[in-house]
């Protein structure tokens, strides 16, 4: 089974949220057998800012439910949403 | 970057068929490879005195390299033609990811599908033929793969020619817009040069069809059309919703109105990245504000358009939709969950209409029972809650839907004719 990147997009609950410590609360909650590689950042609005973490799983069931799932669990996460996906 | 025109590629087609080597030969063959790479290629070879660049080490290298990457530009290589600059998409097998290619940010113009001569269509054939029909995907282009392994038998060939193009009539794919090419992957025939191992075959190779291929048609004049991610209020500001915009424009001091929760008001400023902007367009992550908006009154999976073009909202909805797994059988009545854009919402399939035929494109029966795993229908659907979405012949990105149950995406596609409320 082939590996699968997915580019998520994290919008946070308010521009008011430390960025750095969201990140790592995403990290810890990420579900086994998905990696994240690395985090960008893109200033959308008003002073909120995305986090847009590059997210590995496996090319098989479940697709990126599971972590979508785990990363709208948490705290001051808004939204989940994946806005890119392809194989590497 | 390149000055050519350019164009979102799909590789697609069942797993184990050679989407992968074909992608790696594509670059192998457009000198794509990275530099360091080659070096690195150079330095090993030299080590272990031997001669001359593989692409088998290019396949065992890339993979890996790749995996390392932090950006999401792992999942994207890049090659040119003459004519293009092609950015590559190898579609993911597994049918879980349906939803995320339809609600995805970047939508592929053309795709090739890879389908293997020893083992023709087979199940991801055809779930990547119909979501490739549902994203609308103009061009196909069917590497008939691994011509090696069956010696080149134009018999072979033609065999799976046939079972595909039953597939594309099944779906009502125009077969005048799909060109088969017997290839190998492996062996690159076909590939850059004509292959003295199909002299049966006289046309293009893959490169020169991929060259010859229309240039994309430019972005629809349709009106704006902006699916709501989030809402917030911000101190001193107020209501922001924020969202990507799909077609159209978004200016301040245009009128507007969000659908199905059926407000408006004047736009005030647009930002995006930070600033304000006189004017914000397609693929644009936005945030705004409206005058008279509060947060209360509009919602994620509402839909943003012109106040004298308002985003559709659907009492019913015809559509066609092809089931890709379903462990018994739809009937009228089901009520799955309906993604679309950022909208979920739970729709009820109130009647089948049309079944169509597999080999033929024609319907094949009037409403029919039920329809089960590979069936492709014409269905009427009846949201539970207001959904805003619009015929795909018409605005196509707010046009497509995957459906989901027992955490399973189970069929995907596209809406024909909204009745509205
Ligand atoms: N003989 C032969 N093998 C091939 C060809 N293309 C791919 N393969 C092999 O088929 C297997 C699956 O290929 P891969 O590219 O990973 O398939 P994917 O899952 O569709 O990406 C690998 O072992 C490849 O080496 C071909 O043209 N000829």
């Amino acid at each position: 089974m082939g590996k699968v990147a997915a580019n998520m997009k994290i919008m946070p609950h308010s521009p008011e949220i430390d960025l750095d410590e969201l990140q790592e609360r995403l990290e810890a909650s990420l579900p086994e057998g998905a990696q994240i590689n690395g985090f960008e950042r893109d200033d959308v609005a008003f002073g909120l800012v995305a986090l847009l973490p590059t997210v590995i799983v496996a090319d098989d069931a479940g697709g990126t439910e599971v972590v979508e799932d785990a990363f709208a669990e948490v705290e001051g996460v808004e939204s989940v949403a994946v806005e890119d996906v392809g194989r590497i | 970057m390149s000055d050519k025109l350019h164009q979102n590629l799909a590789i697609i087609g069942h797993v184990d068929h050679g989407k992968s080597t074909l992608v790696g030969r594509l670059l192998y063959e457009t000198g794509s490879v990275p530099e360091h790479v080659i070096e690195q290629h150079k330095e090993e070879a030299e080590e272990k005195g031997k001669g001359g660049f593989e692409f088998a080490y290019v396949m065992d290298n890339l993979a890996e390299e790749r995996e390392r990457g932090v950006t999401i530009d792992i999942a994207h290589q890049e090659f040119d033609t003459d004519e293009y600059n092609f950015t590559i998409v190898d579609c993911p097998g597994h049918r879980d990811f349906v939803k995320n290619m339809i609600t995805g940010a970047s939508q592929a113009d053309n795709a090739v599908l890879v389908v293997a001569a020893d083992d023709g269509v087979a199940p991801q054939t055809r779930e990547h033929v119909f979501l490739a029909r549902t994203l609308g995907i103009n061009e196909l282009i069917i590497g008939v793969n691994k011509m090696d392994l069956v010696d080149y038998e134009e018999g072979k060939y033609e065999e799976v020619k046939d079972e595909v193009t039953d597939l594309l009539n099944q779906v009502r794919f125009d077969t005048e817009n799909a060109s088969f090419i017997p290839i190998s992957a492996f062996e690159g025939d076909n590939i850059a040069e004509a292959s003295d191992n199909t002299g049966w075959y006289s046309g293009d190779t893959l490169l020169e069809a991929l060259n010859d291929l229309p240039e994309v048609e430019p972005p629809t004049d349709a009106p704006l059309r902006l699916p709501i991610q989030d809402v917030y209020t911000i101190s001193g500001i107020g209501t922001v919703p924020v969202g990507r915009i799909e077609t159209g424009t978004m200016e301040p001091g245009n009128n507007v109105s969000f659908q199905p929760s059926d407000v408006g008001g004047e736009v005030k400023t647009v930002e995006m990245h930070h600033e304000e902007v006189p004017s914000a367009g397609p693929g644009d992550n936005v945030g705004f504000n409206v005058r008279g908006i509060g947060k209360d009154d509009i919602r994620r999976g509402d839909v943003c358009g012109p106040a004298d073009d308002p985003p559709s909202v659907a009492e019913t909805f015809q559509a066609q939709l092809v089931v890709m797994q379903h462990p018994s059988v739809i009937t009228s009545g089901y009520t799955p969950v309906f993604h679309a854009h950022t909208a979920q919402v739970a729709c009820t399939i109130e009647s089948i209409d049309q079944k169509l035929d597999p080999s033929t494109g024609e319907v094949a029966e009037e409403n029919p029972d039920f329809i089960q795993s590979g069936d492709a229908a014409i269905v009427t659907v009846r949201p539970q809650k207001p959904l805003s979405l619009e015929p795909s012949g018409e605005i196509p990105e707010l046009g497509s839907f995957a459906v989901r149950d027992m955490g399973q995406t189970i069929a995907a596609g596209k809406v024909l004719e909204v009745n509205e409320r």
